[in-house]
């Protein structure tokens, strides 16, 4: 039972921190029709940029998200504005290859700058704290904190998209890039503000998700296949689907847990000897080949 | 009798390219008798078997317009076959190899009934999930060695040994995969003027009118995801003999399928010399700029550098890749 318990709470903690790495990417395809593949790299960058602001700053980590929403803004402005421009005037072929390019490039970038050693945060306020909730359920503090920022930044884009002129804006371009051109809204621009919110919030989920993962330049690939599955689930252009997707990937990641609750709890020979942790992430990739055969439009999902 | 005749039907190249193509042959022919470096030589054998993925992806990535980026599923499973057989069982190449095909196309029917349902980037991207979840299988997989992977020891054999693909020297390998691509290349034009590869064409231009003609898409897509497996699968089972130590990550890693696909885009999907000409520019660039910038220099990583800034700037400017480019300049002459 407290296997079971401390693994769901495990994977609905993550799942959070999960949905604001996801968030930029399906607000990214939301308004531009565009995949982008250099999401994990988004991310990576983020980490840096956390890790070394709190080493150089000798501030907590969790004081640094500023400074990577602003890394990640600019960045994804950048990329808009020197590449993606382009980019988007070709055929989906390059369209992929393209983002691929990015993605190779950012990563061997950071390989060359900061080398391949792992490298993780030591201090801090929450490092190595941990909430004791009762039945065996211990919250370690930084997954807590990550996941109460994540819901709060997550809100905050929720309402820029929903209450705001600007996310009007955006949502008119997404639905109809030529027709919002013609009501005078600046698309342009509105894409490359959809390049600098995806670019921040997944910056700043980077700096979250440092605080319990140490970062490395191939960390990447994995969470953009997370997050692929992700908005795959929630619905490809959805920003309320991304949030409980995230919770749903958070759990499948939590997988082993479960199946180890049900070997120890059954006592089922056969389950022990299928080491199930070396799966741990193949069981995403799995999710995602399933739900886009079985249900492409995702959950809430409006395009297809 | 009519699949052979459009095999060796090159008739509607201009003879330019043909007399190129067959200069091209012949001086890789006798290049080895110029007693080059081993060096060298790698770096040839790498691009013709990239050349013969690039070729395999162009089918259905560059004829049908399907970008398929979890090739590196297949590589592994021929390498893989092929290699088993060899160890456990003594098995020679020739025999395994179209075992490992067998075995490749069935996955691909398993696998492609599903996938085919998907477009665009849902379909991109599944296949690189499908090619994920089946490297990590083999990463725990005692029977092929897991994470470890596999190794053929040539001890055993007495090289040169023919059946086997076992040689000591690279030089035996060079030919056996000239023999293939030259193979290979015949295939390619059958394929692209038999009846399925019309059939493809007219599905990447559009796929509802191409339904509508009576063609039965999906059929038609499944199938020539056979073909292009096929290709990758046999070639993947000669690297197992030509590399002998294999290795999930080595073999079945996203940046394998990454860069198969690449190397048709580069030279151009959907054409005839397409992935050739990609595979010719990428693999000798990468094999020298890794070996005087990333050996050299100390500096890890800038080879993929200037490799990934090639591939954004072909992408942003000029997408239909190398032959693009060529194909603009004649039709700028003829004018």
């Amino acid at each position: 039972m407290e296997i079971l318990l401390s693994s769901l709470a495990a994977g609905l903690l993550i799942g959070m921190a999960l949905a604001l790495v996801a968030l930029g990417l399906t607000i990214i395809f939301g308004v531009m029709d565009i995949v982008n593949f250099a999401h994990g790299e988004f991310l990576m960058i983020g980490m840096y940029t956390g890790l070394f602001t709190a080493q150089a700053t000798g501030l907590d980590p969790l004081f640094t998200l500023p400074v990577a929403a602003l890394v990640g803004f600019l960045l994804g402005g950048v990329c808009y504005y020197g590449f993606i421009r382009f980019l988007i005037r070709g055929p989906m072929v390059a369209q992929l290859l393209g983002t691929f390019g990015l993605m190779l490039f950012l990563r061997n970038l950071a390989l060359l700058i900061f080398g391949s050693e792992d490298r993780a945060l030591h201090h801090g306020l929450l490092v190595g704290r941990s909430i004791d909730v009762g039945m065996g359920v211990i919250i370690p503090a930084t997954k807590l904190a990550a996941a109460v920022l994540a819901i709060f930044s997550f809100w905050a884009v929720w309402m820029l998209m929903n209450r705001t002129h600007v996310g009007k804006a955006l949502t008119a371009t997404a639905l109809n890039p030529q027709g919002a051109r013609y009501m005078g809204i600046p698309t342009e621009k509105m894409n490359a503000l959809a390049w600098g919110i995806g670019g921040a919030t997944v910056t700043i989920a980077g700096a979250l998700l440092v605080n319990f993962w140490s970062v490395n330049p191939f960390v990447g690939l994995l969470f953009t296949m997370i997050a692929f599955t992700i908005v795959a689930l929630g619905g490809f252009g959805s920003v309320r689907g991304a949030f409980f997707a995230a919770l749903v990937v958070g759990l499948i990641m939590e997988f082993p847990g479960f199946w180890d609750f049900f070997s120890y709890t059954f006592d089922i020979q056969w389950m022990y000897d299928i080491p199930m942790t070396s799966f741990k992430y193949t069981w995403v990739y799995l999710a995602y080949f399933i739900i886009m055969v079985a249900r492409p439009r995702g959950l809430f999902g409006w395009k297809h | 009798m009519e699949a052979l005749r459009n095999a060796f039907d090159f008739s509607d190249s201009p003879r330019v390219d043909l007399v190129i193509a067959a200069m091209v042959a012949v001086a890789l022919l006798l290049f080895p008798l110029f007693s080059p470096s081993s060096f060298a030589i790698a770096t040839i054998i790498q691009f013709f078997i990239f050349a013969l993925y690039g070729m395999g992806w162009n089918t259905i990535g560059g004829y049908g317009g399907q970008v398929d980026l979890g090739k590196a599923q297949y590589v592994g499973i021929g390498a893989y076959t092929t290699a088993v057989m060899l160890i456990r069982w003594d098995i020679p190449f020739w025999v395994s190899m179209p075992i490992g095909m067998f075995f490749s196309i069935t996955w691909s029917f398993i696998i492609g009934y599903p996938l085919f349902r998907l477009k665009g980037h849902y379909f991109a991207i599944a296949t690189i999930a499908t090619s994920l979840v089946l490297k990590d299988l083999f990463e725990i997989w005692d029977f092929v060695g897991a994470a470890r992977g596999l190794e053929i020891s040539p001890i055993k054999y007495s090289p040169p040994d023919f059946l086997r693909l076992i040689f000591k020297q690279d030089i035996y390998y060079y030919y056996v995969i000239f023999g293939f691509f030259l193979l290979g290349i015949l295939i390619i034009n059958w394929f692209r003027r038999s009846r399925l590869g019309f059939q493809l064409r007219a599905i990447k231009d559009n796929e509802d009118v191409a339904r509508s003609l009576g063609i039965n898409v999906h059929l038609s897509k499944v199938k020539t995801y056979a073909i292009a497996t096929a290709f990758v699968s046999m070639v993947g089972s000669f690297h197992a003999c030509y590399i002998k130590n294999i290795e999930p990550e080595d073999t079945m890693s996203l940046d394998i399928s990454i860069l198969i696909a690449l190397m048709a885009m580069l030279g151009g999907a959907g054409s005839l010399w397409g992935p050739i000409i990609g595979a010719g520019v990428l693999i000798p660039l990468k094999s020298y700029l890794k070996e005087w910038l990333g050996a050299r220099g100390g500096l890890v990583g800038i080879d993929l550098i200037i490799y990934a800034a090639i591939i954004m700037v072909i992408s942003a400017r000029e997408p239909r890749g190398i032959w693009g480019i060529v194909e603009r300049v004649r039709r700028r002459k003829r004018l």
